[in-house]
């Protein structure tokens, strides 16, 4: 899987007509990364039970609370936790990188944020096609809404993340590795529509460049 | 009685299987912590632990495996106190049975430095409050298992080895293409284990027996150690989570592992007492399998083996003799430079790099420690650690993560009494100079015997033979010229005679003459000829690179010429943009970030030039120009960095020209950055970082995860008026909050901003802050306000 060029240049910022110069140098950089780095991931489903503060995944002791979960999950049965990530290799790489060439190190970093993005896509896929007849739902993530990041720990711990993916999450709810995503899909009888696409949804609303400057991700 | 891996009335040992599994089968949650079950649920745990004896386990391993500090901070209970109910608990269900005990030690949980913040000491510290509890409860042996990371299984290890007197087992997980999680390849695993004193190695977790076969197998080439195999029960379905491999299946694929050489056998995720009773009778009727030992000498970092079997340069620019730039860098703690130079050599091709620091006012023991960790985090090459002081090495080497090489030793006994333990505890390969307190020898023959003294002695400390590799040392032509021959017949003799590993500095032969590099590379080719191994040399000096290359076609090592026929391939391509050409001015060069023009423009610019006007009135309007396109989001922030980068090229022309000089550095101002304490992503602040330093600030850069009272400290002991601080997370804002709330409370209160991903500048001014910079270019802006 090769990392997403435009996404990645759009996380450099600079508007929307990048020199051709940087998108060769991109191209390059995203080739090179993809020959070292593959995002991995692991996902496991759990009839939901509903209980008076939210979702709980049937056998754990993780309760999904908030109005996101309580707007993402209305319709569904059951639900997917992912983590997917690009180990510790990519964060590996970026410290050589940065200790190398600075410029080059932040294209590979909008790199990995594509990749692990286009990784997460890929698990999505698996599990659609894992499950024909269900509709899934948008995935989400710990951050997003008022789902808080301090279900880190525990999603990590039930997906068993850090023996299967190598994921550890700080006392400050951050993933190590660094381009790591955990997410929860819902899975339901009744199609489902999209509803967290836009700025509204996004963790960095307040201070996207692009978004200061009237534009959007596209995302 | 002690317990013996080597015990030869036993053929294979046969460990349990899988706890977790079998308490989830029985009702335990996902995600819950085990080790809590020693206090509340004994009774579950001894009937999972009768059952294995019963299925014919040997050894047992206690429920500790996540009994360390870290884990159990939020449970209430100490170390000591589940260490010790569950090794008895483990002791109960042995008793009268012969099965033996272990400690079970897994990963801590968090990521050690550099991917991580956890200190490897600290990490030592935790291994050992476990290693000591287990010890003293009663345990039989320690098993280190799952680990992923090499520099944790060697604090784990160390932690063991230097507090208690109980053998240590020692397994990884490993995925299917040959490395842990963290890059860690089997033969690094192996070569450095061993080293340290493990007393059995192997693979647990992560795949089943099937797809760990060929790892075992490498392994087992790769060690003298016994093998153990303690795979799962094939891979986990992801909706029920079931394995996929019945005890029969399980077994059958063991039996493979078995014939590669693997003597110690058990099950982990997914297998239950019925496993290892499948395994035991499928191990009836056989006898381990011969082993091959490649004895072909390895050092290694956890991602790179270089095995010396041609010739290997050692690159020998990491060291202050004769370079004032070097020796500037050494007395201002300048550790980037120090990497700098290394990342040349890396990318020069050398394969191992020589590491002194020794100078008059750099307190050597602890600077090797920290150039060691900090070149090892972002190179990928084996070091060489050069000192003779005893303390400093131990110090790298305790730090060292791999097998390293340490340079070096002499003929004098008590040089050779000081250093070789060390050499031995650390499992390094050791440099012995055929010289002793009578000097030099004249004679071939006489360094030869050097030469076996110094084996002698490192066999007498039980480091094995190929660990030792001996330099015949290279004289000046020019000053003794029958000593060229003497040199070249020594090396012939320890590499013919003795077969041990040849090191030859030879840049020295050609002092005092004129055309040095010609004779430098003709003694090179004449010495590989002879039997050198290890040139010590500058790998940037093409022409010593080049006799390499063309050594290697002739004698055979570099296959179908293919090496060499690339070396030159790339060579003949047309360079991209010839160095300083025409009508390129130096402001150009910045802009379009052309490093290497904008050194050679800036070099001939100061011919007529003065260093602080060419800062002030070339370099800074050239950054500017390109902020300014940024700010206005026509330039992107590779363009923004790349600028930045030549202008740090110019820099360093600078700073040599001053450093030739005498001078002092050219410095605008001085201030602190740091990403705030718990939060670890820190490329935006290394960003800023790079385009501050490109103005001409000294920037103290602190790190991530930094405490408030460290920034504190700084600030006060350094009189810094200005300070940056990074946050990625919202959680981490109030760490932000709390560290301008006690910096604002200093007698004399630094200037203030802050920024990075989730910061506001409604959050900045609610925090006290005195700026927000919403990009590297704001930080310029604001330091030129508060500093000038």
């Amino acid at each position: 899987m090769l990392p997403d060029i435009d996404e990645a240049l759009r996380y450099l910022g600079g508007g929307s007509h990048p020199p051709e110069e940087l998108r060769q140098q991109a191209a390059a950089v995203a080739e090179e990364l993809a020959a070292q780095v593959q995002p991995r991931y692991t996902y496991k489903l759990f009839p939901l039970v509903r209980e008076a503060d939210g979702f709980r995944l049937d056998g754990t002791e993780l309760l999904l609370s908030g109005q996101t979960a309580q707007r993402m999950l209305s319709q569904c049965g059951q639900a997917v936790l992912l983590a997917c990530t690009l180990g510790t290799k990519f964060d590996t790489m970026v410290r050589s990188a940065q200790a190398r060439d600075m410029a080059r190190a932040v294209i590979l970093d909008a790199c990995g944020s594509a990749l692990v993005e286009q990784g997460c896509d890929e698990a999505e896929r698996d599990i659609a096609a894992r499950f024909p007849g269900l509709y899934l739902t948008d995935r989400f993530s710990p951050g997003y809404g008022d789902l808080p990041l301090s279900l880190q720990p525990a999603i990590c711990a039930v997906l068993d993340a850090e023996r299967r993916l190598g994921i550890h999450v700080t006392s400050s709810f951050l993933m190590n590795p660094s381009k790591s995503v955990t997410a929860v899909i819902g899975l339901s009888d009744k199609p489902q529509m999209a509803r967290i696409r836009g700025c509204a949804w996004c963790a960095m609303r307040d201070t996207c460049t692009l978004r200061k400057g009237g534009k959007s991700c596209g995302l | 009685m002690a317990f013996d891996f080597f015990d030869p009335t036993r053929e294979f040992l046969i460990l349990d299987g899988a706890m977790g599994t079998v308490l989830q089968q029985r009702g335990l949650p996902p995600g819950g912590q085990p080790e809590l079950l020693n206090l509340t649920d004994p009774a579950l745990l001894r009937s999972v632990y009768e059952e294995y004896i019963q299925a014919g386990s040997q050894v047992i391993y206690a429920n500790t495996f996540g009994a360390n500090g870290l884990k159990l901070a939020r449970t209430g209970h100490s170390v000591e106190e589940i260490v010790t109910a569950a090794i008895s608990i483990t002791k109960e269900s042995a008793a009268g049975t012969g099965v033996r005990v272990a400690l079970d030690m897994g990963p801590l949980g968090e990521l050690l430095e550099p991917m991580g913040t956890l200190p490897f000491e600290r990490a030592y510290e935790l291994f050992r409050e476990m290693a000591m509890a287990g010890e003293k409860a009663g345990a039989d042996l320690v098993a280190i298992e799952t680990m992923t990371d090499l520099y944790e299984t060697k604090a784990a290890l160390l932690a063991v080895k230097e507090n208690t007197s109980l053998p240590v087992l020692v397994t990884m997980s490993f995925e299917e293409r040959g490395r842990t999680f963290t890059g860690c390849t089997v033969s690094a695993m192996a070569r450095t284990l061993e080293g340290l004193g493990a007393d059995a190695i192997g693979l647990n977790c992560s795949l089943g027996p099937d797809k760990l076969a060929p790892l075992l197998a490498e392994l087992c080439r790769n060690t003298r150690l016994p093998v153990v195999a303690k795979p799962n029960a094939g891979l986990p379905d992801p909706v029920d989570g079931h394995y996929d491999m019945g005890p029969e299946a399980f077994a059958a694929a063991l039996l493979p592992c078995v014939e590669a050489g693997v003597t110690v056998v058990g099950g982990c995720c997914g297998t239950s007492p019925e496993y290892i009773r499948r395994l035991k009778a499928a191990l009836a009727g056989k006898t381990p399998a011969p082993r091959t030992y490649d004895d072909t000498c390895c050092v290694c970092t956890p991602v790179t083996t270089c095995r010396l079997d041609g010739v290997r340069v050692i690159g020998e620019r990491v060291n202050p003799t004769g370079k004032k730039r070097f020796q500037q860098a050494l007395l201002e703690n300048d550790l980037d430079y120090i990497l700098d130079v290394a990342i040349q050599q890396e990318d020069a091709g050398a394969d191992i790099l020589d590491v002194n620091v020794g100078f008059p006012g750099v307190d050597e023991v602890a600077m090797l420690p920290r150039v060691v960790k900090h070149l090892q985090s972002a190179l990928s090459l084996p070091l060489q650690l050069d000192s003779s002081n005893p303390a400093a090495l131990e110090a790298g080497l305790r730090v060292y993560n791999g097998k390293a090489a340490v340079n070096s030793v002499n003929g004098e006994a008590e040089v050779l009494d000081r250093i070789l333990p060390i050499v031995k505890k650390y499992g390094a390969a050791v440099v012995g100079l055929t010289l002793d307190k009578g000097g030099i020898p004249q004679s071939a023959e006489q360094r030869v015997a050097i030469a076996r003294r110094i084996l002698d002695a490192a066999l007498s400390y039980g480091i094995p033979r190929e660990d030792v590799w001996i330099d015949c040392l290279t004289l000046t032509v020019s000053a003794q010229q029958e000593q060229a021959a003497e040199t070249l017949k020594a090396v012939h003799a320890v590499r013919h005679e003795l077969g041990l590993q040849t090191v030859l500095g030879v840049s020295n032969i050609s002092f005092g003459l004129p055309n040095r590099p010609l004779i430098t590379q003709s003694f090179l080719t004449q010495a590989m000829y002879a039997g050198l191994t290890l040139p010590i040399i500058n790998p940037n000096q093409k022409a010593m690179m080049d006799a390499i290359a063309a050594f290697r076609v002739l004698s055979g090592e570099d296959a179908q010429c293919q090496a060499y026929i690339d070396r030159f391939a790339e060579e003949s391509a047309p360079a991209a943009a010839p160095a300083a050409s025409g009508s390129m001015t130096l402001e150009d060069a910045i802009v379009r970030g052309l490093q290497a023009d904008a050194a050679a423009l800036a070099k001939a610019a100061l011919e007529t030039e003065e260093e602080l006007s060419l800062v002030e009135n070339r370099l800074i309007p050239a950054l500017d120009l390109v902020g300014e396109r940024y700010e206005k989001g026509k330039a992107f922030l590779p363009q923004l960095l790349g600028a930045a980068q030549a202008a740090q090229a110019v820099f360093e022309v600078i700073r040599t020209s001053i450093a030739q000089k005498g001078g002092t550095p050219v410095k605008k101002g001085r201030l602190v950055i740091a990403t705030v304490h718990g939060d670890i992503h820190d490329i935006g602040k290394n960003i800023v970082r790079t385009v501050l330093e490109n103005y001409g600030y000294e920037v103290l850069d602190l790190g991530r995860d930094v405490p408030p009272e460290v920034i504190v400290k700084t600030v006060a002991e350094h009189d810094i008026h200005l300070v940056g601080l990074s946050a990625l997370m919202t959680t981490t804002l109030p760490a932000m909050e709390e560290t301008i709330r006690q910096l604002r409370a200093l007698p004399q209160p630094p200037v203030t901003f802050v920024g990075g991903a989730v910061v506001t500048p409604e959050y900045a001014s609610q925090m006290g802050a005195d700026y927000y910079a919403k990009d590297a270019r704001q930080s310029v802006e604001i330091a030129r306000k508060v500093l000038g």
